[in-house]
Order: C-alpha cells, then sequence, then structure tokens
C-alpha cells in the first residue's frame, strides 16, 4: 500500500513537472532572447540554444536599457503599481467593511443582500464596461486616476470571501474591545483585518494581479500616455515599428516579472482564495 | 441602597417564544461574591449579559451605583468582564492584552506600565509577557483574561464560567486565585457557573435559577440546609438529596415500597395535616450507619442491600434500593461495606426535609 502510494506520488510529481515545463517554455524562450540583439534571435528561433541565455558580456542589458530609457515604461509601471496600491487600500475597506456587516451586523435582508452579491459574482465584469464607461465619461473622469479607480474599488468576489472569514471570528472578542474602549470603526481597523491577515493578503494579491493584468478598462478611460498602465504601455512599446524585437521581449519579460514573484511569494494565500469561495458556506 | 440592583429584569429575545429571563430580582452589595447557578439554558448568561450591556433589557430597570443602566453603553457601565473562551486579542502579546483598554481610556503611559506589571505581577504572568494568546495554556489565558479585567479598577466583575474550559485540578486551583483577587481587590463580582461546587465554594451569595426564574437568593449554607423547593435542594450538594415519594399514617412515614417509619410528633405537626402527595428528601450524609447513630435513631431503624459503591477515598457513597427509589448514602472512609452487603441504616431526623410532590416547595 505504502510503496504504490510512493509510486503514484512519482508520477504525479513528474506528470507536473512535465506539464509546468510545457507551460514554461515559451516564458523560458522569451527571457533567453531578450537579452539577445535581434539578429541574434531571428538566426536561431527553434534548436534548442534558443532556450539559453547568450553569455553575460557589456551589451547583456542593452534591450532593457533601451526599453526603460528610450520609452516611458518605467513610468507605466510606477502608475500600474500606484493604481494596485490604491485599489488595495481603498479595496480592503470597502469590501472589507461590507463583508462585515453581511457576516455580524444584524440588519433587515442581510441574509437576501448576500445572495445578490454573490449574484454579481456570476457577471462577468466585461459585460458591464461599456456602462461604466458611459458613467465615467458623464462624470467627466475620463483620463483622470479616479475614473480609472472608481468602479473598480468594489467587488463583490472580494466582499463574499471577506464575509466568509469574518462569519467565524467570536463574538465575544468584539464585546471585550468595547469594555476596553474600542468603538466599531476602531475595532474594524485594529482587530478584525489584523485577525484576518491571510484573506488581507489574499484580497491584496487578486487586486495587485487584477490592476497589473487589465487590459480593457484602462485601455478605455486613458488615453492620455502619462497615466497609461504597463499593459497598455507595452502595446504602445510593441506597437512602434521603431522597437526592435529584444527590446519587445524585455519590455514582456518586465511586465511578466513582478506577476511571477507575486505567485511564488503567495501561492499559499491564491490557493486559499480560490478553496475558500469556492467551497463552505458559513 | 445597594450597589447593583436587578428589579424586575426580563429578557425575551426577538423571534423567541416566551422569556429568557422573568421577573428577576436582585440586590447585591458592594464587593459581594454572587454565583448565578441553574441548569444549562436557564438564563444565567442572559442576565450577565443585560448587566454587561450586551443584551438588551426587555423588561424591568438595572442600577449600578445608583444610576439607571439601563440605556448606557458597556464601556460607561464600570464594568469588567472575563469571558468564558477568554476572548484575548489573539494578535496581541500578553502586555498588549492587558494594557489594551488602558491605553484607549488615555491613561498616561507611566500608569499604564505601573498597572500592567502590577496585574502581571499578582497573576504569575511575567515569563508569557511577551507572548501571543496562541502560545499559552488555557489556564495561563485565563489569567490574562483577569489580568485584562482587573487593570481597569473596575467597580463590577462580571464573569462567564471563567473555568469552565480547564482542567479540574487547574479549576480548583484557579477558584482559589479568583477567591484570593476577590478579597484583594474587593470588586463586587458576579460569577456564572453551572458547577455547584464552584458557586458554593467562592460565593458570599448563591442565585439559583431555572427556567428564567430565580428559585432561591442565599448563604452556600442556608441553600444546602433549607432549599425552598425541590429543585433547590436536588440542584446544590453532592451525590444529590434523595427523594422518596411518602405518605403519612398517624406519626409513620409510609414509603412508595410499603415501609414504614416513625416520626416525632412535632415533625408530623409541621406537615399542617397534610398526609399524601408527599415527597421526603434527605441528603446523603443524613443516613446513618454507624452504630451510634442508630443507637441513638433506632426507632426509624431500616435495612437493605448494597448495590454498588463509590469510593472516593475519603469517603464512601453506598447506593441501595429503599422505598421505591435509589437511596445514597455517604458514608465515612472507614464505614466499609461490600457490594450485597446487608446494611442497616437510619436516618436523622432533623435532617428530613418534605416537599409538596405538585408545587415542589418544601414544607421544612
Ligand atoms: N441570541 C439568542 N436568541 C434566542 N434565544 C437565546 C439567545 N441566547 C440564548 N437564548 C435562549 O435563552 C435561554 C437562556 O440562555 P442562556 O445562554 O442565558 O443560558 P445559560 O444559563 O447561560 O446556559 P449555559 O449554562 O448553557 O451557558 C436559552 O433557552 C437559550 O436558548
Ligand atoms: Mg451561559
Amino acid at each position: 500500500m505504502k510503496t504504490r502510494n510512493k509510486v503514484l506520488k512519482i508520477i504525479l510529481v513528474a506528470a507536473m513537472i512535465l506539464l509546468s515545463l510545457f507551460f514554461l517554455f515559451p516564458v523560458v524562450w522569451m527571457i533567453a532572447n531578450s537579452f539577445k540583439p535581434d539578429a541574434e534571435i531571428t538566426a536561431d528561433m527553434n534548436s534548442v540554444q534558443a532556450f539559453i541565455p547568450p553569455v553575460p558580456s557589456e551589451n547583456f542589458f542593452d534591450n532593457y536599457v533601451s526599453v526603460l530609457t528610450n520609452t516611458n515604461f518605467l513610468l507605466y509601471m510606477g502608475n500600474t503599481l500606484l493604481y494596485a496600491a490604491l485599489l488595495i487600500v481603498l479595496g480592503i475597506i470597502v469590501n472589507g467593511l461590507a463583508g462585515y456587516a453581511l457576516a455580524k451586523i444584524k440588519f433587515p435582508f442581510s441574509d437576501k443582500w448576500l445572495l445578490i452579491i454573490m449574484m454579481l459574482m456570476i457577471i462577468p465584469s466585461e459585460t458591464i464596461i461599456t456602462i461604466n464607461y458611459l458613467f465615467i465619461a458623464k462624470m467627466g473622469l475620463l483620463n483622470t486616476i479616479f475614473g480609472y479607480i472608481l468602479p473598480m474599488i468594489v467587488n463583490p468576489f472580494n466582499i463574499f470571501l471577506f464575509r466568509q472569514v469574518f462569519v467565524s471570528l467570536p463574538d465575544d472578542v468584539y464585546e471585550a474591545a468595547q469594555l476596553d474602549h474600542c468603538g466599531p470603526v476602531k475595532y474594524f481597523f485594529t482587530m478584525v483585518l489584523p485577525m484576518s491577515k491571510t484573506v488581507v493578503a489574499t484580497v491584496s494579491v487578486f487586486t495587485f494581479l487584477n490592476v497589473w493584468n487589465d487590459y480593457l478598462w484602462p485601455s478605455l478611460v486613458f488615453t492620455s500616455s502619462d497615466l497609461l498602465t504597463a499593459q497598455i504601455g507595452l502595446n504602445a512599446i510593441t506597437a512602434n515599428e521603431n522597437t526592435t524585437m529584444g527590446q519587445t521581449l524585455a519590455a514582456i519579460t518586465l511586465v511578466t516579472i513582478p506577476v511571477i514573484i507575486i505567485y511564488s511569494l503567495f501561492s499559499k494565500q491564491i490557493v486559499e482564495g480560490v478553496v475558500s469561495t469556492g467551497s463552505k458556506e458559513g | 441602597m445597594s450597589y447593583i440592583q436587578l428589579k424586575g429584569l426580563c429578557k425575551k429575545y426577538p423571534n423567541a417564544t416566551k422569556n429568557s429571563v422573568t421577573d428577576f430580582n436582585l440586590d447585591i452589595e458592594e464587593k459581594e461574591f454572587i454565583a448565578f447557578v441553574g441548569p444549562s439554558g436557564c438564563g444565567k448568561s442572559t442576565t450577565l449579559r443585560m448587566i454587561a450591556g450586551f443584551e438588551e433589557i426587555s423588561g424591568g430597570e438595572l442600577y449600578i451605583d445608583g444610576k439607571k443602566m439601563n440605556n448606557v453603553l458597556p464601556r460607561d457601565r464600570g464594568i469588567a468582564m472575563v469571558f468564558q473562551n477568554y476572548a484575548l486579542y489573539p494578535h496581541m502579546t500578553v502586555e498588549k492584552n492587558i494594557s489594551y483598554g488602558l491605553k484607549n481610556m488615555k491613561v498616561p503611559s507611566d500608569e499604564i506600565k505601573r498597572k500592567t506589571d502590577w496585574a502581571i505581577d499578582i497573576l504569575g504572568l511575567e515569563e508569557y509577557r511577551n507572548r501571543k494568546p496562541k502560545n499559552l495554556s488555557g489556564g495561563q489565558r485565563q489569567r490574562v483574561a483577569l489580568g485584562r479585567a482587573i487593570v481597569k479598577d473596575s467597580k463590577v466583575f462580571l464573569m462567564d464560567e471563567p473555568l469552565s474550559n480547564l482542567d479540574a485540578k487547574l479549576r480548583v486551583s484557579m477558584r482559589n486565585e479568583i477567591s484570593k483577587l476577590h478579597r484583594q481587590l474587593g470588586s463586587t463580582t458576579i460569577y456564572v457557573t453551572h458547577d455547584q461546587v464552584e458557586a458554593m465554594t467562592m460565593a458570599d451569595r448563591i442565585v439559583i435559577m431555572k427556567d428564567g426564574v430565580v428559585q432561591q437568593v442565599g448563604k452556600p449554607m442556608e441553600l444546602y440546609d433549607h432549599p425552598v423547593n425541590k429543585f433547590v435542594a436536588g440542584f446544590i450538594g453532592s451525590p444529590q438529596m434523595n427523594f422518596f415519594d411518602v405518605t403519612i399514617e398517624g406519626n409513620t412515614v409510609k414509603f412508595a415500597d410499603g415501609k414504614q417509619m416513625p416520626l416525632s410528633e412535632n415533625i408530623i405537626n409541621q406537615l399542617g395535616g397534610k398526609t399524601s402527595g408527599l415527597i421526603l428528601g434527605i441528603r446523603g450524609e443524613d443516613i446513618k450507619l454507624d452504630a451510634q447513630n442508630l443507637e441513638v435513631y433506632g426507632e426509624g431503624k431500616q435495612s437493605a442491600v448494597v448495590e454498588n459503591t463509590e469510593v472516593m477515598g475519603n469517603e464512601n457513597n453506598l447506593y441501595f434500593t429503599f422505598g421505591g427509589a435509589v437511596a445514597v448514602a455517604r458514608v465515612s472512609k472507614y464505614e466499609i461495606s461490600q457490594v450485597g452487603d446487608s446494611i442497616d441504616f437510619t436516618f436523622v431526623p432533623s435532617k428530613i426535609h418534605f416537599f409538596d410532590k405538585e408545587t415542589e416547595e418544601c414544607l421544612f
């Protein structure tokens, strides 16, 4: 029995390694070639050599240097980080408070509200993007950070995630805090959130990935080049005919790095987030 | 005027069909240690939480220190509470847990330090000062919870089954610690427990509840010796008081199985002529087996066969069928009886209680 389990495990791990190689090889190719001049890239595109970065020389980072100095790409990445940070903070406050209310506060039809919010999770954001656009345009918020952020703050998925975690927080801690002269707002920020670090991390990670990878919404809201996000900036750079293939690959690599870092640091939270919304209803 | 007054306190939870607490009247003096006891669901916690302000009072009035508290916020009632599940702040160290309330009350920091150190010291938490609650044992956690309560100089302590999550041995030692703290601090304490031993050993006065109604209020020995009804008589004391269905014929008590026991006339007279529908109650330790008592109270001598024994070490419980019920006698460890032994015993007449079978009230 035991040896059979072991064999199964080895097969499973081997299969997963194969699968991940399958998914990884374009990424490896991209990274390897982002260090090469165009001539070298086109000379050999599919031998094993194409997957191996060149020996470091003084021209090794040329593509990166030119992407970062000749274009606004650094600014775009900075913008995106700023938007992500703003949305993480605002999202935790707004969705967290909503989730807390649904979990702990008695108000009329609270169960129905939860149902409505769960139903909203089904609606893909693309279907309401035109309406959001019209709203933002009518309010004169196109090309502003606020206009970009506003429709993205409320996130039913995150509300639900928060609610599921807050439901299991013990009530007597709140009562003890009340006797310790801690008001409800202070309680939320200094007790509820620190007691729920995992979900806060999960939501932050999801929000970051969401903002970092989003293309459609920022492309509608932003036309001024100062405010662009990394993904759109990337598109602008690659569409420019002066950009070499190596520079394109360097830019894509730069966009990919934060995602890889986030996934490797927070894979636990990401899995937990996916699992906890899929399963138990508290 | 009493320090805490509960006047006709009632609680009806929304959607509940009946009251969880009905017409609760109690005057608590300053520095008194009051225990609420009763079986599960009798409304002890509900009453305590009304006093704390965590449950709305549906009817009646609550006064603390002369001020009506019905609509005062919990934190402004001058109370501190110790919760059954400790309710510590999990992300804070022991020290922070204890000082948190003082910080919020804007107490000067040197005073916070002094008070926190004092609490940590008398509760013996020094070596755990910088630990988080999850790295503490149950007893240590409960001590932190006590610390959090005592630093605030509250006049009133409310405790809801603070020891029920601890093992038996720790419960006994924490029981003593809480009693000691109460003597040191002199704060008025209301202590909820379903453990009558805790109530008996710690409280100045005990309030016994059943189905949301106060059955009796009194000093521990008052309740033990003079229960007002069968419920109180059965609830206080371990093993439980023995109850027998009896009738009276002349000066003789007749048990359900036909056994008879003569009683003196002045005991019978106290029944006021009632001869049927009676329950006789007697505690295990008032059933005597020793020669001396058999000599003195010999005329009521009975016999039975021991069916089961509980050896407690300091004493033994003997179970036997008598008078249509299983009775238990508590005898000293020197009176050795085995299962199957035939025993002679007698009731101490002055310790006999009679209850009305219908109302369950104690006749004397
Ligand atoms: N939030 C509530 N809503 C409705 N009914 C409640 C609520 N809390 C308690 N009750 C009911 O009120 C009654 C008294 O409950 P309470 O918790 O005060 O009992 P207790 O004496 O503390 O019991 P225990 O020893 O089990 O803690 C019970 O019948 C219980 O079902
Ligand atoms: Mg209770």
